[in-house]
């Protein structure tokens, strides 16, 4: 990775933990373990230690569990070729054994690409249903277990009734019961295994429901609007809206995610269930709109294919009253913020037409 | 969506009335059409092989226009419209076909698939997507599978990232009511916009479209004079006529487009499509339509009666691709006639 992208990751951490780093002191002089942890949230989740390890001394032990560590460490060769980084090759399903050690488990192993959802609805239940059965079984052999964090989705609760401002974590909705809603009903599934081995063989574990996150390291080979959008406005095209773009959704930067999944790992009690996103609505025009900004010159913006107006289901954002009520957390990156320094840093990474 | 809405009109006379003439529309016949097309305010013209990009073969018949040939005076003549390429995977390669018609200035890709196998469309889509031209799904033979699982395979497209998709009625089973139901259906569950392409094997193509677009359909597709495979298509002109009528807006010319339809007939055809006997069957059998012209020719060489062909095929539910099964049951229901069997 190029260094000057490097650089605007480790400062976005930086930026983030500037007088909050207090809050992850438990973190100190443990060993903390990412099961699916090549991904964004793995990848950002890293960096935030490494960050943590080097400016504030934290002294923490990673270990990254994926089946994709080959390429993590070809991709990112900074974060891979740390000393105080552990990279174990392995299938959530099969996993044998933590780290001995482990004090802190991060269970976010999971495809979230919603093309796999499609076409292998089967691998994408096993995955998560198995994935977390063998998370919770790996995890009673741990000796020095703190707590385990799963991160479930903010799909677990179906549709936002039009009602609502915001999904609280006590929602009663549920996605439809069939294939095309596999991922959701499988992470809802999961959110009872982990409440099941909380019961029954007392492991310390709580959930976080994220929502929709932006920002480096995402893919932009995944049809979701932010990374359309971005893709588009990259090659030079023109950046497509479906529909009438009054779809709302809402989203946190990545390296304000890894904060809050840190803090919530940390300060939160076994059982407990979070949301973790921005509750701060925004219009898939608007998306666009901000997008195209930070552009030179800006993408033309086409809502050409589909005039179709955003039903009462468009909306799905999170309530975060308790992330912040209960653990002090923000959104400490604004969304016009968020998207510009996710924009710049593919710029970055294609040297082109940055508006810098 | 108001009951009158915009309809984006994609004409495939181009391609799927290259199925009547066996795929031997010359590059003359493109470059006056188009022009035609394109002044009469079409929104999307598709050109190529009948079966779409990189089908010309042996067994599906070979295109007298290579592909890269069509597209590029297509793009040539083509200055309002839009300019479309049906695309089925497996015949057609992302390398060796779709890339470089995206290089020759494709504007819209719509990825078919058989209606219950739409993974297969997947990389296509994606592929399309990232180039950042517009995509359809398109799930053909539809009627062979139920209205919630023609949704399940449409949700598919709609994960791939396709901007809309596109139901196809291949073999004119449809009645009004089937339309009505699929389209609700989709227009509910989907966010993404809903498109419906007829064959008029009972004379349903125009109120089939029709039902569609009460529906809430924002795309339909027409051919000129019907110019397509089997018993034709919904026929375009007509099609642009009634919808102004109900009130519709296309931003079509209807002067232009009655005038393309002429020309069409002029040059295009050597016959125009008609429901035919044995089209009625085909649509009553739910049998693709552009089974029509192979089912005739080996219905006569075994001296059977082409019916009972098409009635077959529709038992054994043959799709596109597997024309090879008409010889297998022609020469099954010649031997049974010989034992005195039927």
């Amino acid at each position: 990775m190029k260094p000057q992208c490097q650089e605007r990751t480790r400062h976005d951490c930086l930026r983030i933990l500037k007088g909050r780093d207090k809050a992850l002191e438990p973190l100190r002089q443990s060993e903390l373990v990412v099961v699916g942890g090549t991904g964004f949230v793995g990848t950002w989740i890293a960096e935030m230690v490494a960050a943590l390890n080097e400016d504030f001394r934290f002294g923490i032990k990673l270990s990254l569990m994926s089946r994709s560590t080959d390429q993590f460490s070809n991709r990112l060769p900074h974060l891979a070729g740390r000393k105080d980084f552990n990279l174990i090759k392995s299938d959530v399903r099969q996993l044998g054994q933590f780290p001995m050690n482990a004090d802190w488990v991060i269970h976010a192993a999971a495809n979230p690409d919603v093309r796999t959802h499609a076409s292998n609805p089967v691998d994408t239940a096993s995955v998560i249903v198995d994935g977390t059965m063998s998370v919770m079984r790996t995890a009673e052999r741990l000796s020095h277990l703190k707590k385990i964090l799963y991160l479930s989705s903010g799909l677990v609760c179906g549709p936002q009734p039009a009602s609502t401002k915001g999904l609280d974590e006590s929602a009663h909705g549920a996605p439809a019961p069939n294939a095309s809603f596999m991922y959701p009903n499988a992470k809802r599934f999961a959110e009872t295994i982990c409440s099941a081995a909380r019961m029954q063989s007392r492991i310390p574990v709580l959930v976080a429901r994220p929502f929709s996150f932006v920002g480096p390291y995402q893919s932009l080979d995944t049809p979701w609007a932010q990374t359309t959008f971005l893709s588009d406005a990259l090659q030079d095209h023109p950046i497509r809206v479906l529909g009438d773009g009054q779809v709302v959704r809402s989203y946190l930067y990545g390296s304000d995610a890894a904060y809050w999944f840190l803090r919530i790992l940390t300060a939160g009690q076994s059982g407990d269930v979070v949301n973790v996103g921005s509750p701060v609505g925004v219009t898939l025009q608007a998306l666009a709109e901000e997008v195209a900004k930070n552009f030179d010159p800006s993408p033309e913006i086409m809502f050409n294919t589909s005039p179709k107006s955003a039903g009462p289901s468009a909306q799905l954002l999170p309530d975060t009253t308790h992330a912040q009520n209960d653990y002090g957390l923000a959104v400490f990156t604004p969304f016009d913020e968020a998207i510009k320094l996710t924009a710049q840093w593919h710029q970055m990474m294609r040297n082109n037409h940055a508006r810098v | 969506m108001g009951p009158n809405h915009k309809i984006t009109i994609s004409d495939a006379t181009l391609r799927d009335g290259n199925h009547a003439v066996g795929h031997q529309l010359s590059a003359e016949h493109i470059a006056a059409y188009c022009k035609a097309a394109d002044n009469a305010g079409v929104a999307i013209v598709e050109v190529g092989h009948g079966n779409g990009l990189g089908a010309s073969s042996l067994q599906l018949g070979e295109s007298k226009t290579p592909d890269h040939i069509a597209l590029e005076i297509a793009r040539k003549n083509l200055k309002k419209s839009r300019l479309g390429v049906h695309v089925i995977p497996g015949f057609a390669t992302i390398e060796r076909d779709l890339k470089p018609a995206l290089e020759l200035g494709v504007d819209v890709v719509r990825v078919a698939s058989h209606c219950s196998e739409a993974d297969i469309c997947e990389r296509h889509i994606s592929f399309s997507r990232s180039r950042g031209v517009e995509v359809w799904g398109c799930l053909m033979m539809s009627h062979m599978i139920s209205p919630a699982l023609l949704l399940e395979q449409a949700r598919k497209m709609e994960s791939y990232g396709a901007e809309g998709v596109v139901f196809m009625d291949s073999a004119g089973h449809y009645l009004p009511d089937d339309v009505r139901q699929r389209v609700a259906l989709l227009e509910n569950n989907l966010s993404i916009a809903v498109g419906f392409h007829a064959h008029n094997n009972l004379g349903l193509a125009i109120a089939n479209s029709m039902a569609a677009a009460e529906s809430g359909a924002i795309l339909l597709d027409g051919c000129a004079r019907g110019f397509g495979a089997g018993a034709g298509n919904t026929q375009l002109e007509v099609l642009v006529a009634v919808l102004e009528r109900l009130g519709y807006s296309t931003g079509i010319d209807l002067y232009k487009i009655l005038d393309a339809a002429d020309l069409a007939e002029q040059i295009l055809m050597k016959e125009i499509p008609s429901i035919k006997s044995v089209s009625v069957v085909s649509g009553m059998a739910g049998v693709f339509s552009g089974f029509l012209k192979p089912v005739t020719r080996i219905a006569k060489e075994f001296n059977v009666n082409p019916r009972d062909i098409f009635f077959e095929l529709g038992r054994r539910k043959i799709v596109a691709g597997q024309e090879d099964i008409i010889l297998e049951v022609a020469k099954e229901l010649a031997m049974r006639a010989a034992k005195g069997n039927p």
